[in-house]
């Protein structure tokens, strides 16, 4: 401020006499709003040095006089005085802050009226400098402000940089959206559904164990505790073990730790109130409220309870999204379990009877739970899981109800083929071998459908149809050679899958709820008493061994990576080789 | 020359055009904003069951003299004779003197009503919204003194310093027709 | 220590009163009897909402004044009489708030989130200098913004900035926009109100340190004419755009100009444009190839910019207060810092869980990610327009006012002699 007063009077002279006065009020000014300027700033600074202080002093002395060695009364008149001295500084220096901004405002004013008179005065009309060379200049002039320009540019650069050095903090849990899905190679290493890959109870893997036993803990790595029943199969993925439990009151998703079998996290669902007016839904004591096996994709796990909701969450527990569904009007409560497809989740949402004209196949979006697509389905409850089967023209899903078996194709729910062959309480799944899918019928019959069909195949696709009592629980094994049924009451039957004929008949004296697995070529049938019965299907039925777990066996287990999962009816139990600790 | 008027012709239309646009524009905007805009005034105030009485309004407001101001819902004060917003936490003796005073300025003024009843009230101008009497009265009494935006010597700033400082995020912008977000008795 | 004891069983008791709304009260009201009257809590009233309708008023007579000033009585005393009486209008008796440029924020906030409702007044304070410099150049800039007034004020002795070193630095004020635009759009923090730095000149109090950048931007405007208003303000940004295409302007004289070369030193802003002449034939088709360079640069700009903006999200969300606090609450869990600062206390407090704050955080954080690709696209945009804009003129022949730059001061009227007959021959038409 005084460099540009000087700078005035410098040049000043000879302007006449209002100059001089307008150059003295400028420097009154000045040195006017410095003084008050000073004064402020100290006054602010001693106030805040000696407030701080007091404040700090007030603060030990009222700790001191809690202390039973000092003299209350003295040190208390100390602090009352202290204490007024410190309401007295205070105020007066608030005020005088206030007087001296205006007065410094005031003076600043006369200070800049006082330069600007001046400069009013000595301003004079100034000769142009001669012209610099036109077009040079101007190309130069734009060069110049490109450089500049770009040169702003980099600057910005380096400070992005710069600012990209320093350490963020990555406190985000949550993964970015992930859509991508699981290669076929990827699935069929892990057991994502009911009944593992295509839901066909299969698995080649020699380190399979064929001996174990509950009672002496032989051959079982873990066992934990499942804290909410249900009736639904374990499904591994990875290191990670599934269940879902469900009670009137609680719905849960458990993850297990493969390796070791603790108990990793629990999700809740919740559960649909009925409406205004409605009854509250009961189901069927041997259904319970989970019966249905999740699935998952490896990004996510899928649940759904028998009334109809549905949640999906990531593998560290979180809870993506919930759909809610709507009460399944089912008699025996709601059963099918889930499938998924690249990243889709696929619901047979069988209901009613055909005529009501309710049933559909649905597809939702894995990562949001937006529906993808809806197939009606002209057919009534049924209790069977669809498979997405690998034929020879592509995936198709498979869903088999009373009284069509239809076939999907999985993008974008188009209808590929349908089969009208089945009546009743369809509660055996579908399974797919060799261009076939073979279906089962309650206590009456058994069909094989060739898959290469379009349209209604009812009358030229049927391979074989024999009418042999037929599971109305357990779902069937098949391969290229024969097909496998086995009846809740233990009686077993064989078919030969070219054409339907009787290979063998055996009556294994047990009851099943389990469905049965085909491992290494030798049928694994789980009784309901938990025994694991281990015999060769071929050529003749003959029973290897049993493996007596001491737990009732309502799920049907999952073989994954040379480890069985089994559901007791209390605890899950991961049965496998000692040595073979990888997950 | 007739193609530099044509230039110039095409040059002056876009510059009507854009003229035009943003015309168009504006009045979009101000479509917009009439959609989302409020006839009254918003002001700044704290909610009190958000503050914890952290401090940053004595340090943190524009003024000199902090606009918030502690207050006194009397509905809810249980008019102790140990006031845990007026005494320090270790007074020796229940009065009004100065070691045994939890504010700083005095602010603070107890009045006696009848035995053992006491009326505390805030002098506002002495008040600095340190909250120390707040944080005492929500610990260990019945939290009838808080803190609040006092209207008279706000200026509303478009964004408040102390709302950017406050840990809690109990600044809140209120309608102009509701000022004070005073606690209520059944709420207390 | 002991403040340490006290504060954590604070907290304890806050968080206890603030989760159960039920709680009871520790010590029930006495009932007097007798003629006890219980007083009843003060609410001191605000200033009525018709001030700030008043408020808009007086804008709007200010900018009516202000364009009749410019335009039509072309009087630089006139103006800068109305400039003062607006700074102590708009200044020392509004005390600053709201003012038009920290509005923008408010209406982006109001864009972005559905929850928050503009003030119609402040609506009003964005809008009419627009529509204003629309139809009449920056009029507002001219003799209606305290801001500028009281920088115009301080102006003594103007150096002229060099072009590049101005086109350079305008870049400045397209960045305070934008980060303005973002932290506005992402609820984190009004940018341009918190770092403004003359209103605490017109409170007279305030943040120490903003007092001091204020004081600085003062002193350097003593010799560079608005130095906040030409590199910084981020209204002026879009005042500068709409003022390209104003229908009616400020011109050094409505009449025509004779090449007298006076006006040349009038501007203290840089913003009289001397004549240009055409490009000399040897550079023209090298000037060619450079424009389809630039013109082609363009895109990569501004995907370079956009992804330099989302690299940043980590840096730019920590103006976030939840953010911010996610962050604290994370180095505090992991033990990378000692102890507990305000906020953990206070979220601690609430009883919500850390999970739900992390998640809330990225959510945030997800936004500046968008909000980074956008807003640095435009800055790419920006640079791109800006490097083929001083590449580029037309053929000129007069001396005039630079379309965007003129804030519309009417400091180079008196300079021009044809001004000077003119004025001359309206008195004599009028006696």
């Amino acid at each position: 401020m005084m460099a540009s007063d000087n700078n005035e009077s410098g040049s000043g002279k000879g302007l006449g006499p209002w100059f001089g006065s307008a150059i003295a009020t400028a420097l009154v000014g000045a040195v006017f709003s410095i003084v008050i300027l000073t004064l402020i700033v100290a006054n602010y600074v001693q106030g805040r040095i000696r407030e701080t202080g007091f404040e700090k002093r007030l603060e030990n002395m009222k700790i001191e006089i809690t202390k039973d060695s000092v003299d209350k009364e003295t040190l208390a008149d100390e602090i009352r005085l202290f204490d007024l001295e410190f309401r007295e500084s205070r105020l007066p220096r608030a005020d005088f802050t206030r007087t001296g901004g205006y007065l410094l405002l005031g003076a600043l004013a006369v200070f800049v009226l006082g330069v600007k008179w001046a400069d009013i005065i000595r301003k004079k009309v100034q000769v142009p400098q001669p012209m610099q060379a036109g077009a040079g200049e101007q190309v130069r002039q734009a060069a110049l402000a490109r450089w500049s320009v770009a040169g702003a540019l980099i600057v910005a650069g380096i400070v992005v940089v710069f600012l990209l050095v320093v350490p963020d903090v990555d406190f985000s849990t949550e993964d970015k959206v992930d859509d991508s899905y699981p290669t076929w190679a990827e699935i069929s290493r892990n057991w994502h559904r009911f009944r593992g890959p295509q839901g066909a109870g299969i698995i080649t893997d020699p380190n399979i164990p064929d001996d174990w036993e509950g009672k002496t803990g032989k051959g079982i790595l873990w066992k934990t505790p499942v804290p909410v029943v249900g009736d639904n199969s374990p499904v591994v993925w990875g290191d990670r073990v599934f269940l879902s439990g469900g009670d009137p009151n609680v719905y849960k998703v458990f993850c297990f730790d493969a390796l070791g079998g603790t108990l990793l996290w629990t999700g809740d669902v919740e559960r649909t109130k009925p409406k205004p007016g409605e009854d509250e839904f009961e189901v069927m004591e041997d259904t319970g409220y989970a019966a249905c096996t999740m699935a998952t994709d490896g990004r996510r796990v899928y649940v759904i309870f028998t009334t109809g909701d549905v949640a999906c969450f990531d593998f560290k527990g979180r809870k993506l999204w919930t759909k809610p569904l709507g009460l399944p009007d089912n008699v025996y409560g709601y059963a099918s379990s889930l499938e998924t497809y690249r990243n889709m989740l696929l619901i047979q949402f069988d209901q009613a009877d055909a005529e009501s004209e309710i049933s559909k196949l649905i597809a939702l979006d894995g990562p949001t739970g937006r529906i993808v697509w809806e197939a009606k389905r002209p057919v009534g409850n049924s209790w069977s899981t669809p498979i997405l089967a690998q034929t020879e023209t592509g995936s198709q899903i498979i869903a088999a109800a009373d009284p069509w078996v239809i076939a999907y194709e999985p993008n974008s729910g188009d209808e590929i083929w349908r089969a009208e062959c089945l009546a009743g309480d369809i509660a055996s799944s579908p399974i797919y071998a060799n261009g076939m899918t073979f279906v089962i019928e309650p206590y009456s019959k058994i069909a094989a459908i060739k898959t290469d069909g379009k349209g209604d195949v009812t009358k030229t696709h049927i391979a074989w149809s024999v009418d042999e009592p037929g599971p109305d629980i357990c779902s069937p094994i098949g391969n290229d050679k024969f097909v496998f049924i086995l009846n809740s009451d233990g009686l077993a039957l064989c078919f030969d899958a070219a054409d339907g004929k009787t290979l063998w008949e055996e009556d294994i004296r047990a009851d099943f709820l389990a469905s049965p697995s085909l491992v290494n070529g030798k049928l694994y049938l789980l009784t309901e008493k938990g025994v694991m019965i281990i015999a060769e299907p071929m050529p003749k039925y003959r029973e290897l061994t049993r493996c007596e777990l001491g737990e009732k066996c309502h799920a049907s287990p999952a073989f994954v990576n040379g480890r069985i999962y089994i559901r007791g009816a209390d605890n899950l139990y991961c049965i496998g080789k000692e040595t073979s600790d990888r997950p | 020359m007739a193609e530099k008027n044509e230039n110039v012709n095409r040059r002056q239309l876009l510059k009507k055009s854009c003229f035009g646009g943003c015309l168009v524009g504006l009045g979009g905007l101000a479509g917009f904003l009439s959609g989302r805009s409020r006839a009254g005034d918003t002001l700044w105030q704290i909610d009190p069951y958000k503050c914890i009485a952290c401090g940053n309004c004595e340090t943190h407001c524009v003024l000199e003299n902090s606009a918030v101001k502690c207050v006194q819902v009397y509905e809810l004060c249980g008019y102790c004779d140990y006031c845990p917003g007026f005494h320090e936490p270790t007074a020796l003796a229940l009065d009004t003197g100065a070691e045994n005073e939890l504010c700083p300025t005095g602010a603070i003024k107890r009045k006696f009503v009848s035995e053992p009843y006491f009326q505390y009230d805030i002098d506002e101008a002495l008040c600095i919204a340190c909250g120390k009497c707040v944080k005492g009265c929500a610990a260990f009494g019945n939290g009838s003194l808080f803190l609040q935006v006092r209207h008279d010597r706000c200026l509303n700033c478009n964004e408040c310093s102390i709302a950017a400082a406050c840990p809690s995020g109990a600044f809140t912008r209120v309608p102009s027709d509701k000022p004070y977000l005073l606690k209520k008795v059944d709420n207390a | 220590m002991r403040r340490l004891f006290y504060i954590l069983i604070a907290t304890a008791v806050l968080s206890a009163l603030c989760v159960s709304a039920s709680a009871e009260m520790r010590f029930p009201p006495p009932e007097f009897e007798g003629d006890y009257v219980m007083p009843t809590t003060t609410t001191p009233h605000p200033h009525p909402d018709i001030y700030e309708y008043v408020d808009v008023a007086v804008l709007a007579a200010a900018l009516s004044l202000a364009s009749y000033l410019t335009l039509k009585l072309r009087s630089r005393r006139a103006i800068f009489v109305l400039m003062m009486l607006s700074l102590i209008y708009f200044g020392y008796w509004r005390k600053g708030c709201v003012c038009p440029i920290g509005a923008i924020q408010n209406i982006i906030l109001s864009i972005f989130d559905s929850t928050y409702t503009v003030p119609i007044t402040v609506s009003l304070f964005f809008l009419l200098p627009l529509v204003f410099t629309l139809f009449f150049g920056r009029v507002f800039c001219a003799a209606v913004c305290p801001l500028g007034a009281i920088q115009d004020m301080v102006l003594v002795r103007p150096v002229s900035v060099p072009y590049w070193l101005a086109a350079g630095l305008r870049l400045l004020a397209y960045l305070y926009l934008t980060l303005a635009v973002l932290f506005a759009a992402t609820g984190s923090a009004f940018l341009i109100c918190r770092y403004d730095p003359f209103v605490a000149f017109f409170r007279l109090s305030g943040n120490v340190n903003m007092l001091i950048i204020g004081l600085c931007f003062l002193l350097v405007g003593l010799f560079v004419g608005r130095p906040y208003c030409r590199f910084f303000c981020p209204y002026g940004v879009i005042l500068r755009q709409l003022s390209r295409l104003s229908k009616w302007r400020v011109t050094i004289t409505p009449d025509e100009c004779i090449q007298c070369r006076l006006c040349e030193e009038a501007c203290p802003f840089g913003a009289i444009r001397r004549p240009a002449v055409e490009w000399p034939a040897v550079e023209y088709a090298k000037a060619r190839r450079r424009i389809a360079f630039l013109i082609l640069l363009i895109p990569v700009l501004i995907a370079l910019c956009g992804w330099g903006g989302s690299l940043l999200k980590n840096v730019t969300s920590r103006m976030h207060p939840t953010v911010r606090l996610a962050e604290r609450i994370y180095l505090e869990e992991a033990g990378e810092v000692e102890g507990v600062t305000d906020p953990s206390t206070a979220f601690r407090a609430t009883g919500r869980t850390i999970e739900d704050l992390y998640d809330e955080a990225s959510v945030i954080r997800e936004k500046f990610v968008t909000a980074g690709w956008v807003l640095g696209g435009f800055m790419g945009l920006v640079i791109g327009l800006k490097l083929g804009a001083v590449s580029v003129w037309r053929k000129r022949t007069d001396y005039e006012a630079d379309r965007a730059g003129c804030i519309a001061c009417g400091r180079c009227f008196k300079y021009c002699p044809r001004e000077h007959v003119r004025l001359e021959k309206n008195k004599q038409e009028i006696s």
